[in-house]
C-alpha cells in the first residue's frame, strides 16, 4: 500500500480526475473532501462491507424461509 | 426466450424483456448483472433470482410495507444508472432474511428498479440501520 503524509489543507490526486483533500484533523478523526466524477461510487468502507455481508447471508435463503414469510406478508 | 437453471425452482424459462439488468450488480455479487423477479399472487414477498448463478436468490419486499416512514434520497448517479426519468417508473425493494424469529430487512441497501428500462441498482443509504421485524408480533424493532 502506498502511504503518503499530508497536513491539513493538503491534497492527494489520483489520476487526472480525483482529488482527496484533508479538510480537518481533530484528535483521532480526519475529515476528507473528495472531488470526483458523480459516476464514481464512494462509500465508507464499513458500510460497503456491511451491505455486502448482508447480501451474502441473504442469498442463502431457502424455500422454507419464503414459506414462512409468505404467511406474514399475505396480500389482503 | 431464455432458459436457465435455478437451485430452488428448477429450470426457468423467461422472456428476454422480463430480465432486470443491474449494471453494477449487487454488493458482494458484482459479476451477477441479470436477475428476474418472481412474483406471487398471494403474498407481498418476491424472489429476486440471479440468471447467471443458480444458487443466488434473494427474498425481497416493498420496504414501505414494513416501515411506512422509510425514506432515502436517490443520488443523481443512481437515477442515471437506471435511466430514471419518470418517478412513476420507480419501484423500491429491500432484501430480507430471517434469523430465529426475526426478519432482518436491509434498509441500508435498498434496490431501485426502473420498470421502463428494466434497469436496477442497489444503493447505499447511510442513516437507517438494518431493521429487525419480529415476525410473531409483527412489530418493528430498531
Amino acid at each position: 500500500m502506498l502511504v503518503l503524509t499530508r497536513k491539513s489543507g493538503e491534497s492527494i490526486r489520483i489520476g487526472d480526475d480525483i482529488i482527496i483533500r484533508v479538510v480537518e484533523i481533530k484528535g483521532n478523526q480526519v475529515r476528507l473532501g473528495i472531488e470526483a466524477s458523480k459516476q464514481l461510487r464512494i462509500y465508507r468502507e464499513e458500510l460497503y462491507e456491511k451491505i455486502s455481508k448482508e447480501n451474502r447471508l441473504s442469498a442463502m435463503a431457502g424455500l422454507d424461509t419464503f414459506g414462512r414469510l409468505k404467511e406474514v406478508f399475505r396480500k389482503p | 426466450m431464455i432458459t436457465f437453471p435455478t437451485t430452488r425452482f428448477g429450470s426457468l424459462q423467461v422472456r428476454e424483456e422480463q430480465i432486470i439488468h443491474f449494471p453494477n450488480g449487487l454488493f458482494g455479487f458484482p459479476d451477477l448483472k441479470r436477475y428476474i423477479l418472481l412474483d406471487h399472487k398471494d403474498t407481498e414477498i418476491k424472489w429476486l433470482q440471479a440468471v447467471d448463478d443458480a444458487d443466488v436468490a434473494f427474498i425481497v419486499i416493498n420496504p414501505f410495507l414494513i416501515n411506512p416512514s422509510y425514506q432515502f434520497d436517490i443520488p443523481d448517479a443512481g437515477k442515471e444508472l437506471i435511466g430514471l426519468e419518470d418517478i412513476n417508473d420507480l419501484a423500491v425493494l429491500v432484501i430480507v432474511r430471517v434469523e430465529n424469529n426475526t426478519l432482518l430487512a436491509n434498509f441500508h441497501g435498498p434496490i431501485i428498479l426502473n420498470s421502463a428500462t428494466r434497469l436496477g441498482a442497489q444503493l447505499v443509504v447511510e442513516s437507517p440501520s438494518v431493521y429487525a421485524y419480529n415476525i410473531e408480533t409483527s412489530s418493528l424493532q430498531k
